[in-house]
């Protein structure tokens, strides 16, 4: 096959499996899962004989629902297996439930499975330059598989990406002995198949997720949000899911769609919200007391934000989360069923309720002047938050988040999308010590921020990246230029640049800078679940 | 230089005329080479995407031939033969290698290396005996069994150049991992170019060290193992085989970027003796994809990719720069030493050698990628 249609079939092929395999809604689990192994794996694979791994290859590893995923669309493209979009969910969620992982495997990596965008890794040097030269280090930490399995993993590099021991940082050293001799027994140690954290978490009872949940939440573009979730269970570990609620500016938001759970605690839900098709994945706490993870757009993973949701009635947050001294302004307490009077700490006054929803409560607060700089708890009736509110005296240091940042371009009648970037601008008072930058500032949580450009360095000034790599709206949310190579640019290259992202904070007659690396970069053509 | 020059012309002229009287009475030599000269003229032969095989006068710059290579394209590797006729393709994503008849596009050789369920990859390796007579590849062959794959030795693959449309190995000797380009020598060794330099016997597939890279003896707290990038067979134009790689030296502490030095190096094969030359060549300022050297000076090397370059490496000094209109893999050079510099896009930019301006181009149908860009001396 060429190069380039086997990108695109790949390329649109994940996309579909994303959308088909793991949010389509079904009334339940179709098939039995090892049934359609049995029916259509042994075909290649064998039986062992052994009946804590009855399957050659299979029984040896675990994955996550994503990581499964993945593997079944290898087979399909590198072996022809041919397998129904309810045969897949079914394999999916039979080897995620058996051979998955536990949350605490995945709790180190769980960005990636969020499609959590410009995450730095610190990978262990000695997988940096062996495997993390090309997969995120998120990408074998989600797998445990024996030595041997390990070991074939690396063959299977081989003969797929038989180039992969000539490239730099390969072609170095002699790559194939020390990954099949050195890396894959680390690997085995480091990321094991028998590891008792799985084996307790499968004989644990797993938490009930049907019922009401409070969530807070962000969307670039539209802000913090607060709702009200309800899951009700359609058949075992399938739900529809709504969300009724608010953006913080008062507009409503109103979603409705479908969740599966996988491995006991892995929510993985579809929703269209306001018109916009989302998808949640979520994590269930081991007591079902709450799910966190992140909500983004299917279409562009890298436009979205967290959310929590905590079960029942909760104060899940605060916007704005800070008040100035002396200042009056409007706070909305992100929460379910509150009720009550609302108190917002020592020397700081509601001065009315301005409205209550079933998500929130909306209040005009003051904070006194002479009110102690710190942070305070927050309590509607008898449903109390610690550390919810900060009163401070002024902003010193304003943060851009994410500090490091990647956006790709794309689009001009080409099949890949302009991949953008979203920045918050984070502020922080100077504390005790009235130095910005120490261990006792306080986090006032996120500000609105003008927002604006300018080159990384002085080759990115000299090759006018600022004017070519892409443009950022008022609501921090950059745009890159389009692809393909552009005749105004030197040696006609593409829109690609290094630039600052500057945020700046209003803060009285003062405003307050901040600024993060952002590198416009060339499209990526291989969308996978986990990258 | 010039002094240099103009002797090295004399002599081809001498040659070229020599080799007019004694072919002269038998047959008409532009006759039998379909209208393209003999007596060693220059043809640069090139691919580019989807899959054509160029054949380019370096006299007036055009493209006189371009053939269809069978497969999807693989890397754009081409060894021509000694007599300059025949130009072997690498193709079908570094599996087939196909063999042109550059006077009229007749494929006049072909090999399939993958067999049933073992798929064999030659990454670059293209190399063709000094009499012509035998065709090298190193084969890295990778076996699918029913539920994994199974990872086989490499070996040097020996064919018969006569061997027609359906060449199998006449011989094969196990060679090292991550070899790439390979070049024959007048010892009738193969140079084996990867992991390190080393030389095998294709007769009896004996293997020695040429310049050790991947193993060198350096000690690790001065010297950064070098990373050698052997991605085009390069020399031809003054039979020498050229592997450039990258270093660093420390000067403090390992890893103490403020204190080390950044070092072009590079190691050279004489084809004609199998004298090695390695050596620490210009330090490091920007990056460069292929070096050659100059005919008429070897210690004068030029490079290419953004920019096009010319080092003096007595001297380690870098003598001119000049940017390139868009980023360039390949370089070659005719014996007049008019530069060649091509790959990545579709078009080759022809630039004089002493100020390095570009003074021609030549447009090409199709991307050439990484292919290969090599001079046929046709006799």
């Amino acid at each position: 096959m060429n190069n380039n249609k086997s990108k695109h079939a790949l390329l649109s092929v994940s996309a579909l499996a994303l959308m088909g395999t793991m949010l389509t809604p079904a009334a339940s689990w179709a098939k039995d899962g090892e049934t359609v192994i049995q029916e259509n794996c042994l075909s290649c694979h064998t039986r062992t004989g052994n009946p804590e791994t009855p399957f050659s290859r299979i029984s040896e590893q675990r994955k996550t629902p994503e990581g499964w995923q993945m593997t079944l669309q290898r087979m399909q493209h590198w072996n022809g297996l041919a397998l129904s979009p309810e045969d897949t969910q079914a394999v999916i969620k039979y080897l995620s439930d058996t051979q998955g992982l536990a949350p605490s495997e995945t709790a180190p990596f769980r960005y990636v499975l969020e499609q959590q965008p410009n995450v730095v890794e610190d990978a262990d040097p000695a997988y940096a330059e062996m495997c993390a030269r090309c997969h995120s280090n998120a990408r074998f930490g989600l797998q445990r598989r024996t030595e041997n399995e390990w070991k074939e993993l690396v063959n299977t590099h081989m003969a797929i990406h038989p180039t992969t021991e000539l490239h730099a940082l390969a072609r170095d050293r002699r790559w194939y002995d020390i990954a099949l001799n050195e890396t894959a027994p680390k690997l085995a140690t480091d990321y094991a198949f028998n590891d008792a954290a799985w084996k307790q978490w499968q004989k644990m009872a797993k938490p009930a997720l049907e019922g009401s949940w409070s969530v807070a939440g962000f969307l670039p573009g539209k802000g913090d949000y607060s709702a009200i979730l309800k899951a009700v269970k359609t058949s075992a570990d399938k739900y529809s899911v709504t969300m009724s609620g608010h953006y913080s500016d008062g507009s409503e938001l109103h979603g409705s769609g479908s969740a599966n759970v996988f491995s006991g605690y892995e929510w993985r839900a579809g929703l269209t919200v306001d018109g916009v098709s989302m998808r949640q994945v979520l994590a269930a706490s081991a007591d079902g007391s709450s799910l966190t993870g992140r909500m983004y757009q299917s279409a562009h993973d890298e436009i979205g934000g967290e959310l929590k949701a905590v079960s029942g009635n909760a104060i899940v947050g605060l916007s704005p989360a800070a008040l100035k001294q002396g200042e009056t302004s409007q706070v909305t307490i992100f929460g379910g069923y509150l009720k009550g009077n609302v108190n917002l700490g020592p020397g700081v006054k509601v001065v009315k309720v301005l409205s209550r929803d079933a998500d929130r409560v909306v209040v005009e607060a003051k904070a006194s002047a002479a009110a102690t700089v710190g942070m305070r708890d927050v309590a509607v009736g008898a449903t109390k938050a610690k550390a919810q509110l900060a009163v401070y005296d002024k902003v010193a240091a304003v943060q851009v988040f994410p500090p490091q940042s990647m956006a790709r371009i794309g689009g001009n009648g080409g099949k890949i999308p302009k991949m953008q970037s979203t920045y918050r601008a984070v502020a922080f008072s100077a504390g005790a010590d009235g130095q910005p930058g120490t261990d006792d500032d306080m986090r006032l949580g996120y500000m609105p921020a003008s927002w604006s450009l300018k080159p990384q360095n002085e080759v990115a000034a000299e090759d006018r990246d600022v004017e070519f790599a892409g443009t950022i709206d008022s609501q921090g949310i950059f745009t890159p230029g389009d692809t393909g190579l552009n005749p105004q640019r030197k040696m006609s290259t593409n829109n690609v640049g290094m630039l600052k992202v500057v945020a700046s904070v209003r803060d009285g007659d003062n405003t307050v800078e901040g600024e993060s690396d952002l590198l416009v970069a060339v499209p990526s053509y291989i969308k996978r679940a986990i990258q | 230089m010039k002094l240099t020059l103009k002797i090295k012309a004399a002599a081809l002229i001498g040659a070229v005329s020599t080799v007019a009287l004694m072919s002269g009475c038998s047959m008409n030599p532009s006759a039998s080479l379909n209208g393209m000269k003999g007596d060693g003229h220059e043809y640069l032969l090139t691919v580019t995407r989807p899959n054509q095989l160029h054949v380019i006068d370096t006299e007036t710059k055009q493209v006189i031939r371009s053939c269809d290579v069978p497969g999807v394209f693989g890397q754009g590797t081409v060894e021509p033969s000694p007599d300059g006729r025949i130009a072997y393709v690498g193709t079908n994503k570094w599996e087939d290698v196909a063999g042109f008849d550059i006077t009229n596009c007749e494929m006049v050789f072909f090999a399939k290396q993958s067999d049933n369920n073992v798929t064999v990859k030659s990454f670059v390796s293209l190399a063709v005996s000094r009499d012509g007579k035998e065709l090298y590849t190193i084969q890295n062959p990778t076996r699918k069994l029913t539920d994994r794959y199974e990872v086989m030795q490499p070996q040097l693959a020996v064919y018969d150049t006569s061997a027609g449309l359906d060449a199998k190995p006449i011989r094969t000797f196990p060679v090292d991992r991550q070899i790439t380009k390979i070049m024959a020598m007048d010892t009738g060794e193969v140079i084996l170019g990867g992991n390190d330099l080393q030389a095998i016997n294709p007769q009896n597939g004996e293997i020695r060290m040429l310049s050790k890279l991947q193993h060198w003896d350096r000690p690790g707290d001065k010297w950064v193992q070098p990373d050698a990038f052997a991605m085009h067979s390069l020399g031809e134009h003054v039979d020498e085989f050229i592997m450039p790689y990258f270093t660093i030296k420390w000067n403090g502490d390992p890893g103490d970027m403020e204190k080390a030095e950044f070092w072009w190096g590079m190691s050279r094969v004489d084809l004609k003796t199998g004298e090695v030359e390695q050596t620490e060549t210009v330090p490091f300022e920007f990056i460069v994809f292929n070096f050659i050297t100059d005919p008429a000076d070897s210690n004068i090397l030029y490079g290419a990719f953004n920019t096009l370059s010319k080092h003096d490496i007595r001297e380690q000094k870098t003598l001119a720069v000049h940017n390139m209109d868009h980023t360039y893999y390949n370089l070659n050079m005719t014996q007049d030493r008019t530069i060649y510099v091509g790959g990545t896009s579709s078009d080759i930019s022809i630039h004089d050698p002493e100020t390095l301006e570009k003074i021609g181009s030549i447009q090409l149908p199709g991307d050439m990628s990484t292919s290969a860009m090599r001079i046929a001396y046709l006799k």
